[in-house]
């Protein structure tokens, strides 16, 4: 067993979309689908003292996933084995009840083929021990994945030993996606 | 993240007004067989309920994205829209049934319709009608209720408005068929509906106020935020003339007026605010709380429209 978790070092991040692009390429999504949008907050401050947070998005892999719930077709899924959720083409009927549900904004329905999509952490790839491809591509090792349970890796380090903080941890959905702000993050 | 539409639309609005008001149909029968006893209402009200609820269930499968995979939503028993799903499926066949004791036999032809003579059944299919209708009535507003990212839907009191609206638009449905196909026993509990419909106009009015208040000065910054919109923004003047003023007030004002025109007249009212106010609410959770840049980025993306966007399919 297994508890995949990712953390997302937003003082190493410059803003280079790299992932972005690299999701976008590697899963072939379609030009309206963006599975890691890299956000900014700021510039803000007076100069000389400003500061620019990028903070990448993507599903959070709720442990608690109000998507899952949500489902009416059974086909959002988390798997038990290592806590990533997908969503099961074949049973999706596309009625949106798992895209209203995310907090995190995580799900797009493609309107070619009716079904929802979201981010699985290339499950595929990390089923073959291999990395996703956004932390793969990430040239300043912003992105750090790995598996929470086994105390040696580096995102259970990270996890305990920085700061690491859950987007919108008030809302209980117990997201495994952590952040660590050199900086305080307000939403503008 | 997209910049296409990616949320709920008017048909899921249409399906939570069709089939809130068929639960409130349902609940009303049920409650009059039941405390007034048999032939109180419009056999016609009686069948227009159940029917209602399966005009929102096609409106329902319309909005899916794959409409022919529609029994799939039948499948999580823990999701609320499966739970839904189901109770509606047994409201409409109880529903059905028991407006069938009301048929005519000599329509078909017969001399009797055998189910007719057995009156526990009939009572049995008022509580059935009672327990789902009050479900369906009610769970449009639970599952918005349950969305934790969604400012304006947060919380139970939308469960409230909605379970009001559905009942007096059922109520207000029921005066409408009465006075197309008068019940058999006249005057009966009937002739009271417009005074249910008028105190139940009057707990929304007070209920919707109540939840504003509450939404603009009591919880979070988004729920505030989304509580203006209602109140300056851009669903206040659809809101307040429609919903309140032409769907809440005149209709109160109408049904307590002894005549037949001025009461069909707000029911026919109350059914236009009922469908309005649920566009407005299913609209309202278009917006989520946002994520720290999120606004500013999905502002940029493009709509879909863009010259650059189709320039590669030339």
């Amino acid at each position: 067993m297994a508890r995949y978790a990712m953390v997302i070092d937003t003082r190493s991040c410059i803003g280079c979309h790299s992932c972005t692009v690299a999701c976008k390429v590697h899963n072939d999504l379609p030009v309206e689908i963006i599975y890691n949008p890299v956000t900014t907050v700021g510039p803000t401050g007076v100069y000389p003292d400003l500061h620019m947070v990028h903070v990448p998005l993507l599903c959070m892999h709720c442990d608690n996933a109000p998507c899952v719930d949500a489902c009416p077709t059974c086909a959002s899924q988390r798997r038990d084995k290592d806590g990533i959720v997908f969503v099961e083409d074949e049973k999706c009927v596309g009625c949106l009840a798992c895209v209203m549900a995310c907090p995190y904004g995580a799900r797009i329905k493609n309107h070619a083929t009716g079904a929802v999509q979201k981010c699985d952490f290339c499950k595929d790839r990390v089923d073959l021990g291999m990395n996703p491809h956004c932390v793969n591509t990430c040239h300043q090792k912003a992105r750090i994945f790995g598996d929470l349970d086994d105390p040696e890796s580096e995102v259970a380090k990270l996890v305990n030993g920085e700061n690491a903080v859950r987007l919108l941890g008030e809302l209980n959905t117990e997201p495994y996606v952590f952040y660590i702000y050199g900086l305080e993050v307000k939403n503008p | 993240m997209s910049a296409k539409h990616q949320s709920w639309g008017w048909m899921l609005a249409v399906d939570f007004f069709f089939a809130g008001m068929g639960g409130g149909m349902l609940l009303v029968a049920g409650l009059i067989e039941l405390f007034a006893g048999t032939g109180q209402l419009s056999l016609l009200g009686n069948i227009v309920g159940p029917l209602c609820m399966c005009v929102g269930c096609g409106f329902l499968i319309l909005e899916l994205g794959r409409p022919l995979q529609a029994w799939r939503v039948f499948m999580n028993p823990k999701a609320i829209l499966t739970c839904g799903a189901w109770i509606m499926s047994v409201a409409i066949v109880v529903g059905l049934v028991y407006a069938s004791y009301g048929l005519n036999p000599a329509w078909f032809g017969m001399d009797k319709l055998f189910w007719q003579e057995w009156g526990a059944l009939r009572k049995l299919l008022a509580v059935v009608c009672v327990l789902t209708g009050l479900v369906v009535a009610t769970y449009p507003g639970v599952l918005l209720g349950r969305h934790k990212g969604r400012p304006f839907w947060v919380g139970p009191g939308i469960m409230t408005l909605f379970l009001l609206s559905s009942v007096v638009t059922g109520v207000a449905a029921h005066i409408i068929c009465g006075m197309i196909l008068p019940p058999v026993e006249m005057p009966g509990a009937w002739n009271h509906l417009p005074a249910l419909a008028g105190g139940l106009l009057f707990f929304q009015l007070v209920a919707w106020i109540g939840y504003l208040w509450i939404k603009r000065t009591g919880t979070t910054a988004a729920e505030a935020a989304s509580a203006l919109k209602w109140l300056q923004g851009c669903y206040a003047d659809t809101f307040k003339a429609v919903v309140m003023f032409m769907g809440t007030i005149v209709p109160l004002v109408l049904v307590m007026i002894p005549s037949p025109l001025c009461q069909g007249s707000g029911a026919l009212l109350v059914l236009v605010g009922g469908v309005v106010m649920r566009c407005l609410v299913v609209y309202a959770g278009e917006d989520r709380t946002w994520l720290p840049g999120e606004q500013k980025y999905r502002g940029r993306l493009p709509l879909g429209n863009e010259a650059f966007l189709k320039a590669w399919s030339k």
